[in-house]
């Protein structure tokens, strides 16, 4: 009888649980209609979980066997949301079923690691090939460009963010990890000239010592001259506004509308909170609606603001324990196709995490992405849910004892 | 092949795994920053529980003649605003008596406005009520004095039709754009409001602490302060000393003056009579002086030279010469009798000259204006070529010029008679009406600018424009607005040289003599126009020197008669202190005949005056 994975359970009921908590603190108000948010989630929380227990009995074979089918469904959806999808109030867009608002580019998320998953687990597959290496990141860029053009530029980087990782895991050699790196990496330093010149002689440091063929090294060090010499060209040639307009997505607190003033209010109410916190309930800037989408996007600032440092240590101890016990059992398993899987789910969990809380306090960009299992949000809950069900029905069904 | 060995995947664990806890470090690094060490400070605002957001204004550009004298500056004036969230009912009582406004006025601004955005409550203060709002500071919470700018006209600067004005945001406005806050200031009209986002700059934010009173703690984050980014100054194509002398011509009358560079589009002055002062329209506007200009019949609001639509008159014969000349329908050779009269159908319609021009051919019934020759070419033309010739030269629609609501005038087709009379809504006497210039054809006195402009380069047409380029003081750097240049193909160099050639006999022995220049070859047509409202229209088009044309113009005085007598002399002094920088001194006022000896003799008062239709 394999056994169940009662950590990765316990530590999911647990974040699951401050979340509705969470919710309900940040809508709580005198007025009765207002609290249906909590109730909701609660609902979406059942469903969720037992989603997930679902999915982590469902046999791996039948998961397997559907993962194409199940990649063209979620493209086939986000095509759809562009007929006859609502813009959401961000830029996101939802489909209307029933009662129900779903977001496809969150399934869209499983989907696609599913499918690079398998495609990369075939026999015959080498990502180091530039056949199987283009396959899989144009299996990444078709939804990210779908999502991109929503306009929701938060949700499409997280597909991005899945490139490395999975590819990594998937045995891209370091040389072409370094090969795709570098470009972005002289992109963003070509503004200094100092800069650039000490990352052209790290490259060609690293380059000499690669032993790879001459061409090869020679073809990648212009390719890194040529964008160092492009980047700040295009950029002045942009008019501007153009210039303020990637600016403002780089930096969003920079924008006049009100990312700024979100970031502020939210540092104030983390920052109020102090060690201990000022209690359940008790947050002044929550409750006094000072804080903004403060059930979704800002439900950390909640929690820092009301059980303050104490919390959030113990908070991110928890996700960090989660998302070092995925990467754990993705390295412990049998099989590439359920080892990448996992790869790609701890990476989409992890990026959420990092940039959505890293936000509250202003250290990373205002967009708009949900905190796994604490935003209040029905279709970000069970997909993330169910992405834990993938993870514990492999761990279940696959792991070396 | 494709899985990784057991050692391999340790090695990438460690990877993540450390990358993992590196950036998770970082978060704690982050909230032990602000939950522990900077706790204190976040305790306090949140105590207050007020951060308050500011926007900080642009300082709009000013625009200015091609030298770089300012036309339109932006000057300070405080404004009073409230944060709806802090008032109580008290304040606002308060309030209302410093600022002498109705307590009722300012709960209608505020109304369903329950935040802590400021709300502009009144505009213009003066300082004896901005010291006293400074004084009793502590009385009112939640309201500001805030300082913003407000356009301002040098003495002697006028043009309200080329500036236009700024205004308040207003409701259609705000929700095309959601970066616009109520209150703030846009272009409405004329350049203002065309070039209003390179004028207007970046608005900027800051923030700052407040506590319970309004009492201003100052800025808590400055590295989360947005500066704001002034506007970029606009530079004109004219000079305005120039363009005062041309609006001067044009004192007592109504009508307009749009004088072009036919080199480059450029415009050198744009008149439009009546006008306003346009500081009546700057800041806050009374509603008063608003319903005066907006009910006076003369129209100063009206931009005459671009949004006003007349009919031609004669000055438009120069297109349906060429239409005939080109589509070979007449020879140069080709001649028409004129008796004076002329019989359509059972109307006898006339030519100004009552007694008639005599066998005349197209140059000679250019030169004279004649009417009756006009009518019969008019008829053998057809409405369709009349109307592919007119659109060629881009009548009927708008010319792209860079001031905001430009007519598109009219050029009436077959169809359109049809569309607008029924069935029988066609007749060939509006075809001998059309031909002069006369019936439904509507055009703008900056088309028939644009017109002189193709005659005098033979076909190439630079867009009309006034703005010469944008000046961004931030990056020390000229926008130039590049000149767009289209030509008009199917003319050929012949036609030109006989229209040009008449023309320019037009001013130097025909109806336009009182638009000749000394020492300058000036080429030209008068035009006098019949319309329903009283006297006729003056027209005058022109352009000068004659082989390498610098100033191409159009005049229109409406109502004011003939276009011989009373456009072209204004055209007359266009020229001449252009060419001269000053009016020159005329010994005699007289007109060279000796070439007209043999032709019938024509009194100044009738002029190219046309009288049609009159009798059964």
């Amino acid at each position: 009888m394999p056994k169940y994975d009662y950590l990765t359970l316990g530590l999911i009921l647990i974040l699951v649980t401050i979340g509705c908590f969470a919710i309900f603190s940040a809508t709580y108000s005198t007025t009765a209609d207002e609290n249906n948010f909590f109730s909701r989630q609660l609902l979406w929380c059942v469903l969720g979980v037992l989603v997930m227990i679902g999915v982590s009995f469902v046999s791996l074979k039948v998961i397997n066997r559907f993962v194409y089918w199940f990649y063209l469904f979620c493209l086939f959806l986000l095509l759809l949301v562009f007929l006859i999808g609502k813009v959401g109030q961000g830029a996101e867009r939802w489909l209307i079923v029933g009662p129900v608002y779903v977001q496809p580019s969150e399934l869209a998320k499983l989907a696609t690691i599913l499918a690079v998953s398998k495609y990369l687990s075939d026999k015959y597959a080498d990502v180091n090939k530039i056949k199987y290496f283009s396959t899989a990141v144009v299996l990444i860029l078709i939804p990210f460009i779908l999502i991109a053009r929503q306009p929701d530029l938060g949700t499409a980087l997280v597909f991005l963010a899945l490139i490395i990782p999975l590819l990594y895991w998937a045995g891209l050699n370091w040389f072409n990890i370094f090969t795709i790196l570098t470009p972005l990496l002289t992109m963003i330093l070509s503004f200094s000239f100092w800069a650039f010149m000490i990352l052209m002689i790290s490259i060609v440091v690293v380059l000499t010592y690669s032993r790879r063929k001459p061409i090869v090294l020679v073809a990648v060090f212009l390719l890194n001259i040529g964008v160092g010499i492009a980047t700040p060209y295009l950029w002045n040639q942009l008019r501007p506004y153009q210039q303020k307009r990637i600016l403002t997505f780089v930096n969003p607190e920079k924008d006049p509308k009100g990312a700024g003033y979100q970031i502020i209010q939210s540092q104030v109410a983390i920052g109020s909170g102090g060690i201990w916190g000022k209690g359940y309930l008790k947050g002044s800037q929550t409750h006094l609606r000072f804080l903004p989408a403060q059930h979704t996007d800002f439900i950390f600032s909640v929690i820092g603001e009301e059980f303050g440092f104490i919390g959030v240590s113990f908070i991110l101890l928890v996700f960090l324990m989660l998302i070092l016990r995925f990467i754990h059992i993705a390295a412990m398993i049998r099989g590439q196709f359920e080892s990448l899987t996992i790869i790609g789910i701890v990476t989409v969990l992890f990026f959420h995490t990092i940039i959505n809380i890293g936000m509250t306090i202003g250290m990373a960009p205002v967009t708009g992405l949900p905190l796994p299992f604490l935003s209040y949000g029905g279709s970000s809950l069970v997909v993330n849910l169910m992405m834990v069900g993938v993870v514990l029905n492999v761990s279940r069904n696959k792991f070396i004892h | 092949m494709n899985e990784l060995s057991r050692q391999q995947r340790k090695a990438r664990q460690l990877v993540f795994n450390v990358s993992v806890i590196i950036l998770f470090l970082a978060l704690y690094i982050g909230f032990f920053q602000i939950q522990i060490a900077g706790s204190e400070k976040y305790y306090e605002i949140s105590l207050d529980n007020s951060v308050r957001q500011l926007t900080q204004y642009p300082v709009r550009g000013t625009v200015r003649d091609v030298n770089g004298q300012i036309l339109v500056d932006d000057r300070p004036s405080f404004f009073v605003s409230v944060i709806p969230r802090q008032l109580t009912d008290k304040t606002i009582d308060t309030l209302a008596s410093i600022i002498m406004e109705d307590p009722v006025l300012i709960r209608d601004k505020i109304r369903g406005k329950n935040t802590y955005r400021p709300v502009i409550i009144k505009k213009d203060l003066e300082y004896s009520i901005i010291s006293e709002l400074e004084e009793r500071r502590l009385d009112l919470p939640g309201v500001l004095v805030e300082v913003e700018s407000k356009r301002f006209y040098p003495d002697g600067v006028f043009s309200p039709h080329i500036f236009g004005y700024v205004g308040e945001v207003d409701k259609n406005e705000a929700e095309k754009n959601p970066d616009l806050e109520p209150g703030e200031l846009i272009g409405k009209k004329g350049l203002e409001r065309e070039y209003d986002t390179s004028l207007r700059g970046t608005k900027g934010v800051y923030f700052t602490s407040v506590d319970a009173e309004g009492r201003d703690l100052g800025i808590i984050n400055p590295d989360r302060n947005i500066e704001a980014i002034s506007g970029t100054d606009l530079y004109l194509t004219i000079d305005y000393n120039y363009q005062q002398f041309a609006e001067s011509l044009m004192v007592d009358k109504r009508g307009a003056i749009v004088a072009l560079d036919p080199r480059n589009g450029r415009v050198i002055a744009f008149v439009s009579k009546p006008d306003y002062d346009p500081r009546l329209l700057s800041g806050k506007i009374s509603e008063e002086v608003w319903e005066k200009l907006q009910s006076d019949t003369a129209h100063p609001l009206y931009s005459r030279g671009i949004q006003s639509v007349y009919p031609p008159g004669s000055t438009y014969k120069i297109v349906a010469a060429i239409a005939a000349l080109q589509e070979g329908i007449i020879t140069t050779k080709w001649t028409a009798y004129c008796p004076g009269w002329f019989k359509l159908g059972r109307k006898t319609i006339h030519c100004w000259n009552a007694k008639g021009h005599g066998k005349i051919n197209i140059r000679d019934a250019i030169i004279r204006s004649c009417n009756v020759f006009f009518y019969q070419l008019g008829l053998k033309i057809g409405i369709e070529t009349w109307a592919k010739y007119s659109k060629m030269f881009l009548f009927g629609e708008s010319t792209g010029f860079d001031l905001p609501n430009e007519s598109k005038g009219l050029v009436p087709t077959y169809d359109y008679y049809i569309k607008k009379y029924g069935p029988n809504g066609w007749t060939k006497g509006n075809l001998a009406n059309l031909a002069i210039g006369q019936g439904e054809l509507l055009t703008t006195p900056l088309q028939m600018a644009q017109l002189a402009m193709f005659i005098a380069n033979k076909g190439v047409v630079h867009r009309p424009h006034i703005a010469h380029y944008l000046y961004d003081k931030q990056y020390n750097e000229r926008l130039f607005f590049p000149t767009e240049t289209s030509y008009i193909q199917g003319i050929s160099e012949d036609v030109y040289e006989l229209i040009r050639e008449a023309m320019r006999q037009v001013v130097a022995r025909g109806t336009g003599w009182l638009g000749s220049v000394p020492g300058i070859e000036v080429a030209g047509k008068t035009g006098t126009s019949q319309n329903p409202h009283g006297e006729d229209h003056a027209w005058f088009i022109a352009f000068a020197p004659y082989e390498d044309p610098v100033i191409a113009l159009a005049v229109i005085v409406e109502n004011g008669g003939g276009g011989g007598a009373v456009a072209a002399p204004i055209a007359r002094k266009c020229m001449e202190k252009y060419f001269y920088d000053r009016l020159l001194p005329r010994t005699y006022v007289k007109r060279d005949t000796t070439v007209l000896d043999s032709l019938p003799q024509i009194q100044l008062e009738d002029v190219d005056r046309l009288r049609i239709g009159i009798s059964e």
